[in-house]
């Protein structure tokens, strides 16, 4: 589909725009934020989840859009967490801010970016011996908070509760934004 | 950054995050959730399906996956484009190893690139065992209420905090 190309393209553009623009590629200021420094970027991470989470809300009344859960692994989304942090600490680069930084034309980047490929092509190897391993065992299936409290909305609600006072709490504990 | 200098006009969060949500919801409604290690997977299939066609058929994370062609593809080429075209427009100049880095570990390319490589290595082998990272599953997993990205975004804030402490120590604080 080469509308389905035109799309990604241009919504990936407009992404790494703003990613950069919010400071989000430079591992600088990522590391700063790490280390409870500057509370810029995870306030803006968590802002985004919140407005987006009611955006949806109101893409799903309107039947516009198509989503998809990924299922939750106790012990596979457990590892693959601390793994990811692990690696995003040191490093200061997500897989997403890798494009975007590389794009930039940051050398540390494409480096991230090389590792990436090469992170991703030794999982595809052990995909067959680790997801039934790791991922299979513990999967508790595509769960949402909409199972735990009831509705869709009042998930909805104790979600941002949760993320508002995230984002109030690191503009208290983090030295600046 | 020279400290004489006026600091990068970097946007504020609360306009950047209205911003990327708008982004975000654009996406949602005309192709379904943002992701971007998938990305990944699409670029190396489409690597390596004209040189070894048996072995992408073969392995079942790659049949899984979209390949070039698809839109996880475009997006994360687009991203590079994107991050082109806005740091050529930004007036801070692009740096290969971060200021706080430098301080640290000195000004070594190989030692930075050595750690951005292995850190590459790490969250994509880790996006890959749980099916998303940083967007695909923290953030349009918790946009979509769902639990998988809520507790894996609790896990990596906690652990590149920890990680970073460890990575600086007091570096970090100095010279502001």
């Amino acid at each position: 589909m080469s509308s389905q190309i035109w799309l990604g393209l241009l919504s990936g553009i407009a992404f790494g725009f703003v990613i950069q623009r919010v400071g989000a590629t430079n591992p600088d200021k990522m590391a700063r934020a790490h280390l409870m420094i500057e509370g810029g970027i995870p306030r803006f991470m968590l802002l985004a989840v919140l407005l987006s989470a009611i955006g949806l809300l109101g893409l799903d009344v309107s039947g516009v859009g198509r989503t998809l859960i990924i299922p939750a692994s106790l012990v596979a989304t457990g590892i693959a967490g601390v793994l990811f942090g692990i690696g995003w600490g040191l490093c200061g680069y997500c897989p997403g801010t890798t494009w975007a930084a590389a794009g930039e034309g940051r050398m540390d980047a494409v480096f991230a970016l090389l590792g990436g490929l090469a992170g991703t092509a030794l999982f595809a190897q052990v995909h067959e011996i680790l997801i039934p391993l790791l991922h299979a065992p513990t999967n508790l299936g595509q769960i949402t908070l909409a199972d735990w409290f009831g509705s869709e909305l009042a998930a909805a609600v104790v979600l941002v509760a949760v993320f508002a006072a995230s984002i109030l709490g690191i503009g208290m504990l983090w030295e600046r934004d | 950054m020279d400290k004489n200098q006026l600091s990068p006009p970097y946007w504020k969060w609360v306009s950047a995050a209205f911003a990327l949500a708008g982004i975000i919801v654009f996406v949602f409604a005309t192709f379904g959730p943002p992701a971007s290690s998938s990305g990944f997977v699409a670029v190396l299939k489409g690597a390596i399906a004209p040189v070894a066609p048996d072995y992408v058929e073969a392995k079942a994370h790659y049949r899984m996956s979209a390949g070039p062609g698809a839109w996880v593809f475009a997006f994360v080429l687009g991203m590079a484009i994107g991050g082109f075209i806005a740091a050529r427009t930004f007036p801070a100049p692009v740096r290969d190893i971060p200021e706080i880095w430098e301080k640290r570990f000195g000004s070594s390319r190989i030692k930075r690139y050595a750690a951005t490589f292995a850190g590459g290595f790490v969250i994509l082998f880790a996006s890959r065992l749980t099916g998303g990272c940083t967007l695909g599953l923290f953030i349009s997993g918790s946009t979509q209420l769902a639990v998988s990205g809520l507790y894996f975004g609790v896990l990596i804030f906690a652990f590149a905090m920890l990680t970073a402490r460890i990575v600086y120590g007091r570096a970090g604080k100095e010279g502001q």
